[in-house]
């Protein structure tokens, strides 16, 4: 499972924890330093709203993609 | 802190999120729609959208990234427009794949319970008119997610595994489609358990005076299931409870099984998962007897093939009778010299099962055919 020691050391210490992922022969999605991130509509996993990465426009925001299996 | 969670089912990133009392916003990607091949990642976004950091060390986020003020993209353009999330006309005929794509991915997300057979003509619209890994996964998640819903199909599972198959053979390091197959599949493909963490969350949460986040679909014995090296062949201590083929045979008028196995295709020597998923006939309000003996599975394997599990019960209830949907799982290995081609698996289940309640009860027989392909 993925999610496990990143999240749990995401909270234990804030922010200060970052995934380093798998190594990776080509980057890991479609987003790259210096441009804007994708901004599309998923459903908040709270309560099936949808919500984007611009709402947080404003802010710095660190993103973390991980999986719950 | 905002996450996105590469999840099917959302309500087991909900369960995950009440056990770890996570209470920063998590996005659930049920179709990859970031396009991310691998997990974790960490992207450090600025205040005006732009990526500033993939994957950024912890030792210096703060002096590289937090402390930093950035300046605006020099052309507003190059700020996206905020999505609005909306279910639009259907695109004309002749439309494009990636117009059918969009328009499915809108109707799963957006469209509620009952656009969820839209999603799955639009996702097959667009698959018909593009050979692209990322529309056969999409479509694979929209037959899983009507698979697990109230408008099931029958072969919805067994799609949305071929779609996967398909999706992967496309785009082998595309990590996130492999591991949509991993999780139902075979141990001795697995990386590791999927879901073993949810009877150690539902205790945590009780622990502390809560209820758990209830589940739409509990994990199956695929999901549970640890990795192995070597395949555990067993020998039954059972014999074959009908090796005659008396038992009269009940062709789905009591108990109708869906079968497939997890992945549909595999190379020599490399095994796969048997699912067989069983539900009374509702029609006939049929319902399962619980009064005499366990429901049993006998699988048949072929010469030169290898089975972990050839005699199989299911536990009864303790209630006399009950309608609820029993599944069974066991894995099946093909020879190393196996030749490519289609694979009959014969199993049947045997099983005592009434008509209504009140009603005529009888033992039965289900022959089921396992489909495999041997690809080399």
């Amino acid at each position: 499972m993925y999610l496990f020691p990143a999240a749990a050391a995401m909270l234990a210490a804030g922010v200060a924890v970052m995934g380093s992922g798998q190594p990776a022969a080509r980057p890991p999605g479609p987003f790259e330093v210096g441009r804007p991130f994708p901004l599309f509509a998923l459903p908040d996993a709270a309560n099936g709203k949808a919500r984007s990465i611009a709402e947080f426009r404003g802010r710095k925001i660190i993103l973390h993609v991980f999986a719950s299996w | 802190m905002v996450g996105i969670v590469q999840e099917q089912h959302p309500d087991r990133a909900r369960l995950f999120m009440q056990w770890k009392q996570m209470d920063w916003p998590i996005l659930v990607d049920s179709l990859n729609l970031l396009g991310v091949s691998v997990v974790p990642i960490t992207v450090a976004i600025d205040e005006h959208g732009v990526v500033r950091a993939i994957n950024p060390r912890k030792e210096t986020i703060e002096r590289d990234f937090l402390s930093k003020t950035y300046e605006p993209p020099a052309s507003s353009a190059a700020i996206p427009v905020e999505p609005r999330p909306a279910v639009g006309r259907p695109p004309g005929r002749r439309a494009p794949a990636g117009a059918w794509r969009k328009y499915g991915e809108d109707l799963l997300l957006w469209g509620g319970g009952t656009a969820i057979d839209k999603a799955v003509d639009a996702f097959e619209r667009a698959a018909r008119g593009a050979a692209d890994g990322a529309i056969a996964f999409r479509l694979g998640v929209a037959h899983r997610a009507r698979y697990d819903s109230p408008r099931r199909r029958p072969g919805d599972f067994r799609r949305a595994v071929e779609r996967w198959e398909q999706a992967l053979a496309l785009d082998p390091n595309q990590y996130i489609w492999r591991r949509r197959i991993q999780q139902y599949g075979p141990r001795l493909d697995k990386p590791y358990p999927f879901y073993d963490w949810i009877p150690e969350a539902r205790a945590a949460i009780v622990a502390r005076g809560a209820s758990p986040v209830t589940l739409a679909v509990e994990p199956g014995g695929a999901e549970f299931a640890r990795p192995v090296k070597t395949f555990e062949a067993r020998t039954p201590t059972n014999d074959e409870p009908d090796p005659k083929g008396r038992i009269r045979r009940d062709r789905g008028q009591f108990i109708e099984i869906e079968a497939l196995t997890v992945p549909v295709g595999i190379a020599p020597g490399t095994a796969t998962r048997a699912h067989l998923v069983m539900r009374p006939n509702v029609a006939k309000k049929a319902h399962w007897n619980n009064e005499a003996e366990d429901l049993v599975v006998w699988v048949k394997p072929p010469e030169g093939w290898q089975v972990d599990a050839q005699y199989i019960t299911v536990a009864r209830p303790k209630e006399v009778v009950s309608q609820e949907t029993r599944r069974v799982e066991f894995e099946l290995r093909s020879p190393a010299d196996a030749p490519a081609g289609r694979v009959i698996i014969p199993v049947y289940a045997l099983y005592y099962v009434c008509e209504d309640v009140d009603g005529t009860c009888v033992y039965r027989r289900q022959d089921v055919a396992l489909d495999v392909h041997v690809r080399r």
